[in-house]
């Protein structure tokens, strides 16, 4: 399993027609960009539900998400250094103060909703569904080759695992022979990245000729939408909760308990 | 006649898309910074692939963030990051390629030729990045400096010193 990976299963959000799930990604990121702590709690829920509901392991997922979430760490640690604002505590004369705790906060749990959000969209969403969207949302642009562009969308996504994959080959190699004790910065990427390209591009040239043997062009069958009640409840959901995201929280509540 | 369908640029524009995506997931660590190798992917692209295809393969993969891929660096994506406050860089990645490219192309894609292109490069992302972030948070020149290129210039120097010389070693695998 990696995060780029599709999940194979039936769920709602698997069967969810594909421009509506991108449609609610851009909604969702959108909203989270105005969203304060209420909003983002709110968000947080609806994700874990959704991830609960596509039968995604908790543990499988912060084992994925691990040096992202020491990323997400540090980013609050650097937030809480250098907002000003009054005195929370110090630590070794570093000052962490009550306006830079609550701003780091905000944003790594922005920065962590819109990272699960991306991985609820790739692990529900077939790559041949997404090369569709991407014509399908591209067609009515002037003079954007859609369905070129949706081939190389298509290929992008086949090629992700193996280019992960090969790296991790080439790294351990790299470790075996000592390799990680080089200090000198330009060795070190020219160890790991000149040898993962050549191995890429070569399987990349024996896939043209592939292609050009079975003389692929992009002359298919269009794809074909269908719009139900699924991606009306999810549109409607996803509509409510945006609403709830950037609504400030006491009018919401407001509004829904006490009108 | 009609022209040849252009497969072999096609799949390699994809294959960078890919590589652009692993890059921000790709960390070499030498210090308390990490570098990242997204934006020597990006350079790399406009060397190898040329000003066209390099630009083609950035817009791919700024369409793939914004359609919700977690591509961006940090594992990131939406419409939210490519217009946030470091969308700036995001976005000055289509000017860096296509000007990578033009100017290996003229200077005979040669290691000094690529260093000064990748070099000019780099200067276009924070050219668009530096700004955007400055006005995002409304922070004066020099603070927008210190906090969007300063940290990094020394990573970038690395990256750029690297790209050239992979791009010579790869140029003769690539066929477009």
């Amino acid at each position: 399993m990696n995060i780029f990976t599709f999940h194979c299963g039936s769920t709602a959000l698997h069967r969810l027609d594909v421009r509506y799930k991108t449609a609610l990604v851009c909604m969702v990121s959108l909203a989270l960009l105005k969203a304060g702590f209420a909003g983002c709690f709110v968000c947080f829920l609806a994700l874990s539900w959704l991830v609960y509901a596509t039968g995604i392991s908790y543990i499988h997922l912060a084992a994925q998400l691990k040096w992202f979430i020491l990323l997400l760490g540090i980013m609050f640690i650097a937030r809480s250094l250098t907002v000003q604002g009054t005195p929370f505590f110090s630590f070794f004369g570093l000052v962490f103060t009550h306006e830079g705790l609550a701003q780091g906060a905000l944003v790594v749990m922005r920065f962590f909703l819109v990272m699960i959000t991306g991985l609820l969209f790739s692990a529900t969403t077939r790559p041949a569904d997404l090369k569709s969207a991407a014509q399908w949302y591209l067609k009515p642009i002037p003079f954007v080759p859609e369905k070129r562009v949706a081939i190389m969308i298509s290929l992008f996504l086949r090629f992700l695992p193996l280019i992960l994959t090969q790296a991790q080959q080439i790294s351990d190699a790299v470790n075996a022979r000592c390799g990680n004790l080089n200090k000198n910065p330009v060795r070190r990427i020219r160890y790991l990245v000149l040898p993962l390209l050549k191995k890429i591009f070569l399987a990349a040239d024996s896939l043209c000729l592939a292609m050009d043997a079975r003389c692929y062009s992009e002359d298919r069958t269009d794809p074909v939408f269908e719009t139900g009640k699924n991606e009306m409840r999810f549109l409607g959901a996803g509509l409510f909760l945006c609403l709830v995201m950037i609504c400030p929280f006491h009018i919401f509540v407001k509004m829904t308990f006490w009108s | 006649m009609p022209p040849a369908y252009p497969l072999r640029p096609m799949v390699n524009t994809a294959l960078f898309v890919a590589l652009i995506s692993v890059g921000a997931f790709i960390a070499i660590p030498i210090g308390p910074v990490p570098i990242v190798l997204q934006n020597m992917f990006v350079l790399l692209a406009g060397l190898i692939l040329g000003p066209a295809w390099g630009l083609a393969c950035v817009g791919i993969y700024l369409l793939t963030g914004l359609a919700g891929l977690p591509v961006f660096a940090g594992g990131t994506s939406g419409i939210g990051k490519l217009f946030g406050p470091t969308g700036g860089y995001l976005l000055g990645y289509l000017p860096a390629v296509l000007v990578t490219g033009v100017l290996s192309r003229a200077l005979g894609k040669r290691l000094g030729g690529d260093i000064l292109a990748a070099v000019a490069g780099s200067m276009v992302v924070y050219a668009a990045g530096v700004p955007w972030l400055k006005i995002a948070f409304s922070l004066s020149w020099g603070k927008a400096v210190a906090a969007g290129m300063v940290p990094f210039l020394l990573g970038d120097a690395v990256k750029i010193a690297a790209a050239a010389v992979i791009a010579g070693k790869i140029r003769p695998l690539v066929k477009l």
